[in-house]
């Protein structure tokens, strides 16, 4: 019957409006916003509908996501804690002689390397890095003061003057630490830093194998990076920046 | 015995790379270069020669192995 026909586009208060005028929701019995004649909702209330639960489901899951993130760190901050405390400890006498700690580092950035006073070349070459790596952090205004350290492998030949007549030569600020072969061993196990004293000549000289690795301890006194020998002056240089910028205290 | 200070650790670095600039400037023929062997042993610690040839010996079988001057032989490649 042409009161049925759309096409026409002839608006009648006898026919229901184009589907343009129509409310939303409105019920129809054609076209995408049609729905069954009963009046079961249309296409754009279900879409609605879905889209608020879909929305209230997706913000519960950000919220529970963001909880659990939150505890995640919470626990993270906990271990990292307890860990400052007892890792890497050691008890050793400074080139002055006075007994030092990690814990009398606290607060500062530092950068450890293990040696001995008779190395052939290593060691002279690492520290040589270390020292100009602490010059160029010096160099930046605003960065607080890295301090570089040395523990010996070789207690037996490195005493208190040894140190102190061998880490001058490298840079001031340059901490050099001994103490007795317990300590030492202490020292390297926290570190797990390998050392092994090769065979002695006529001369009772021997050279001290052993890992070559600078490491990075952040002020809590954890340990956070470290740098091998392929590593370059200005590689450690950046990644301590780094590092630095990053960091957030687990005390503060 | 006291360790070398940083200038007689130097003088001992110079003296062994004069040593070995002669070496590489005569194929290795240590003949040669014996007055700078004879520096370079007034000049270091005893443990130190010992070292540095070794280390010599290891930068030249270095070299050669990164020239590819060693071959696994016939029967291992196969193995």
């Amino acid at each position: 019957p042409a009161s049925l026909d759309r096409a026409s586009e002839v608006w009648s208060p006898l026919l229901p409006p184009p589907a343009w005028c129509r409310e939303p929701g409105a019920h129809s019995s054609e076209g995408l916003s049609g729905g069954g004649p009963l009046g079961a909702p249309g296409l754009r209330t279900r879409l609605l509908v879905t889209g608020l639960f879909g929305t209230g489901l997706a913000a519960a899951w950000l919220w529970a996501r963001a909880k659990k993130e939150q505890r995640q760190q919470r626990r993270r901050m906990e271990a990292l804690r307890s860990a400052a405390v007892g890792q890497g400890d050691f008890h050793l006498v400074d080139h002055t002689g006075r007994p030092r700690c990690k814990a009398d580092f606290a607060g500062q950035w530092v950068l450890l390397y293990f040696g001995f006073t008779h190395c052939p070349d290593i060691c002279p070459e690492e520290l040589e890095k270390l020292a100009g790596v602490v010059r160029r952090l010096d160099a930046e205004p605003g960065q607080p003061a890295v301090q570089p350290l040395f523990v010996t492998v070789d207690p037996e030949r490195d005493d208190v003057a040894a140190m102190g007549r061998y880490v001058r030569e490298f840079h001031p600020r340059l901490l050099g630490l001994t103490g007795t072969a317990e300590q030492v061993s202490e020292a390297g196990r926290a570190y797990r830093v390998y050392y092994s004293a090769g065979p002695r000549d006529e001369d009772q000289d021997y050279i001290v194998d052993h890992s070559i690795i600078i490491y990075l301890l952040n002020p809590d006194g954890l340990f956070t990076d470290y740098y091998s020998r392929s590593k370059t002056e200005e590689q450690i240089t950046a990644s301590v920046r780094r590092h630095m910028a990053r960091f957030r205290s687990a005390f503060s | 015995m006291t360790a070398p200070s940083m200038k007689e650790r130097q003088v001992c670095w110079g003296a062994r790379d004069d040593y070995w600039k002669c070496l590489d400037e005569n194929t290795d023929d240590a003949s040669k270069c014996k007055k700078f062997r004879s520096i370079f042993e007034s000049s270091c610690p005893q443990q130190w020669i010992k070292y540095f040839d070794k280390r010599r010996d290891y930068l030249k079988f270095k070299e050669k192995f990164e020239a590819g001057q060693f071959e696994p032989s016939e029967r291992t490649a196969t193995s």
